[in-house]
């Protein structure tokens, strides 16, 4: 005879349809005030990828990583933490982080390989940029672990990608989340492209979400442009991890309008109908059609907003660009709290090297 | 974050990670407009992607530096601004650059051909977009000189080690056409014959004047040729330590006994190892004299930029057919014009080698 042992479901969840229509009412938070700043947070967000491109292709900037239609994922993060949470991102989070507190200015230094633009004087415990693909994953349940040690009431969020979820730094970063009871929110991105790897052919599993169940604890899909409905399971997630709840993974279904960086060349391996047919999807267009027919947005303030945005990003490419480079052996100043012997002589070489070119 | 932003000219970032060059697809702009920052100015194609580059600042443009079709690599201008309101409004004339180390490969790739002393311009690539993988390199170290044998592979150097180099940078789409000029009366003036070298440069001189469009450079990135009014001979010696090509200067205008002077010089020059690196640079045409060595005709490396080499084989004893209808022996001397076909059409050649014949079998 045969039992079942073990049986398993994932919700998906979305407030606001494609054209801005709540197809359920808001949760009580989201009175006009805060879907206008998250509004505003995703528009500059949007504004700095473009600058960051433009820089890029004229010799400025290093491989940039655009977050073109992926701004409701980042933004959703960013508030619905609290300053005490910590923040794990990968690379396509930049507007999680100015959300957080972390500078356009900042955020353009990281980008042409400063590392002054990953010592940020914001949020001084969340973590920087991580660019080798779900290698943040355990870091992420290192904090966590952290947290549960000290019995502090925070949590960490671990932010990746769809082709992240294949990696095993992935799978021992939940698996520890679920054994050991942390407070990590997994979000992971699914913008339905790993590089050039298609979703379907990235994984058999139906959803990336179940992926969670493996590991002993709920996931669960979120319509991944509903700005809303990704705050609303974040804030729920993180309340419930900061309580000793334990871990959550919310699969943030969304898509990647742009390259995968400066330099990928989508077009090699998508069509444009695919990609036309996402921006009918757009999470700035579709939360201002909301706040539009909410009457909580006019023409006006779509303009102000874009014109401070614009100022706001020229600003402070003008100012990282006019910074004067920092010395080679900054390259050994932000990993170890104390030189070990071997990397100190070789940053006493460097400086010396440096001085004798000078 | 750097800035050394030159707003006067504008170079080809690297638009992916370390590459080399790019392809310009299309110009949105021409000279003359007034851009502003972060609009678009051109379409180049990389190994990786086809990008837009966006204009650095607002200003005028002054000068479009490539062609849609072009290859520029990393670092060349792109475009020229207007700097000062009383600007140089001629036409400018681009240099014609020095052919460029053109090989791709990886940085482990690179390492591992320094490892095994193999000289990468030599290298066959077979990798994906002309790039040399490793199987590449080890092939060329497996295969080596002494490969097989009993000795060790012998990394080239010095004029060897250039040799390879210029001769892989030769991107020359290839023909030739051949013929053998009647040089009996060479020998019927005096039987020690003439300073056939010497004779040859003069025939290339007027051959020259003949189709002048041998006696240019054609630079394939800016889809431009450059025709020369002076001919500047490359000139191909041998020696022991490998191929030197110096320069005989204006070979058209000079007298005899100079030439003499000159080839003479020149020749013991490289013999010495002492000629001046400038001396074999800005060649417009190059004569390769192979047949005191051996081999009659031949199809020939043109080297960078230019477009045409000439090469007399071994002259021989030939039958010939006489103006009686009778059988004569003669001496011909072999004459191999190879030319690049992008630059070059076949009829222009094909004038270029009847001059060349005609003058080298005209009794002066």
């Amino acid at each position: 005879m045969t039992d079942r042992v073990a049986d398993f479901h994932v919700d998906f969840t979305r407030f606001l349809a494609p054209d801005g229509t709540a197809v359920a009412p808001l949760p009580g938070f989201f009175d006009d005030p805060t879907l206008r700043r998250l509004y505003g947070h995703m528009v500059l967000a949007r504004a700095f990828d473009t600058k960051a491109i433009a820089l890029q292709r004229t010799g400025r900037l290093g491989t940039y990583a655009p977050s073109l239609g992926q701004e409701a994922v980042a933004v959703a993060v960013g508030a619905a933490m609290v300053d005490t949470d910590v923040l794990v991102p990968s690379f396509r989070e930049h507007g999680a982080q100015l959300v957080r507190g972390v500078t356009l200015q900042e955020l353009f230094l990281f980008w042409a390989g400063d590392e002054r633009g990953n010592d940020f004087a914001g949020p001084r415990q969340d973590f920087p940029v991580c660019i080798p693909v779900g290698s943040h994953a355990p870091h992420a349940a290192g904090v966590a672990l952290a947290f549960k040690l000290r019995r502090e009431a925070r949590a960490a969020v671990c932010v990746f990608g769809d082709g992240a979820t294949s990696k095993g730094d992935v799978y021992e970063a939940m698996n520890l989340a679920g054994a050991w009871t942390l407070p990590l929110v997994f979000v992971v991105a699914n913008n339905q492209w790993a590089i050039s790897v298609r979703r379907a052919h990235q994984t058999a599993a139906r959803t990336l979400a179940q992926k969670a169940v493996a590991a002993g604890f709920a996931g669960e899909q979120v319509d991944g442009n509903d700005v809303v409905a990704l705050c609303h399971a974040l804030r729920q997630a993180l309340d419930r991890a900061r309580a000793g709840g334990g871990p959550h993974l919310i699969e943030a279904l969304t898509y990647r309008l742009g390259d995968h960086t400066t330099a990928d060349d989508a077009s090699r391996y998508r069509d444009d109908e695919e990609v036309g047919r996402h921006w009918k999807e757009d999470p700035i267009a579709r939360l201002r059609a909301h706040l539009t027919a909410r009457g909580a947005w006019t023409r006006d303030d779509e303009e102000a907003l874009l014109t401070d945005c614009a100022a706001r990003v020229e600003a402070a490419a003008r100012d990282a660009q006019a910074l004067a480079p920092e010395p080679a052996a900054a390259l050994f100043d932000h990993l170890y709290a104390t030189l070990p012997p071997a990397l100190a002589g070789q940053r006493a070489a460097l400086v010396q090297a440096e001085a004798d070119h000078a | 974050m750097m800035d050394d932003r030159d707003d006067a000219v504008f170079r080809l970032p690297d638009l992916g990670e370390g590459l080399q060059e790019a392809e310009i697809v299309g110009w949105h702009v021409s000279a003359g407009e007034h851009v502003v920052t972060d609009q678009p100015l051109v379409s180049v194609e990389t190994d990786k992607a086809v990008v837009e580059v966006p204009s650095p600042h607002s200003g005028r443009i002054k000068r479009l530096c490539a062609e849609a079709g072009a290859v520029i690599p990393v670092g060349a201008p792109l475009v020229e601004f207007e700097t000062a309101p009383a600007a140089d409004t001629g036409t400018v004339v681009g240099e014609v650059a020095a052919a460029p180390a053109r090989v791709r490969a990886a940085p482990a790739v690179r390492k591992l051909a320094a490892d095994l002393g193999v000289d990468l311009a030599a290298v066959t690539a077979t990798g994906p977009g002309g790039t040399v993988t490793g199987d590449d390199v080890r092939a060329v170290a497996a295969t080596g000189e002494n490969g097989g044998g009993d000795g060790d592979d012998e990394p080239l150097r010095g004029p060897r080690r250039a040799m390879a180099a210029n001769m892989a940078a030769a991107d020359a789409v290839r023909a030739s056409v051949t013929d053998r000029a009647d040089v009996e009366s060479w020998y019927a003036l005096d039987s020690g014959g003439q300073d056939v070298t010497e004779r040859l440069i003069r025939a290339v001189a007027r051959a020259c004047a003949a189709a002048p469009a041998l006696n240019a450079w054609y630079e394939a990135g800016r889809g431009a040729r450059r025709l020369h009014a002076t001919v500047d001979l490359g000139l191909a010696v041998n020696t022991d330590e490998g191929l030197f090509v110096p320069v005989l200067r204006d070979v058209a205008n000079r007298a005899a006994d100079d030439l003499r002077a000159g080839l003479d010089a020149l020749k013991r020059d490289v013999r010495a190892r002492t000629i001046p690196p400038a001396e074999m640079r800005g060649a417009t045409i190059t004569l390769s004299n192979f047949g005191p060595l051996g081999g009659r005709h031949a199809v020939m490396v043109i080297p960078r930029p230019q477009v045409a080499i000439v090469g007399a084989g071994r002259a021989g004893r030939e039958p010939v057919a006489d103006s009686a209808g009778g059988i004569a022996v003669h001496w011909l001397l072999p004459l191999s014009v190879t030319f690049d076909h992008r630059a070059v059409t076949g009829a222009e050649a094909a004038a270029f080698l009847m001059a060349l014949k005609d003058d080298l079998e005209r009794n002066a």
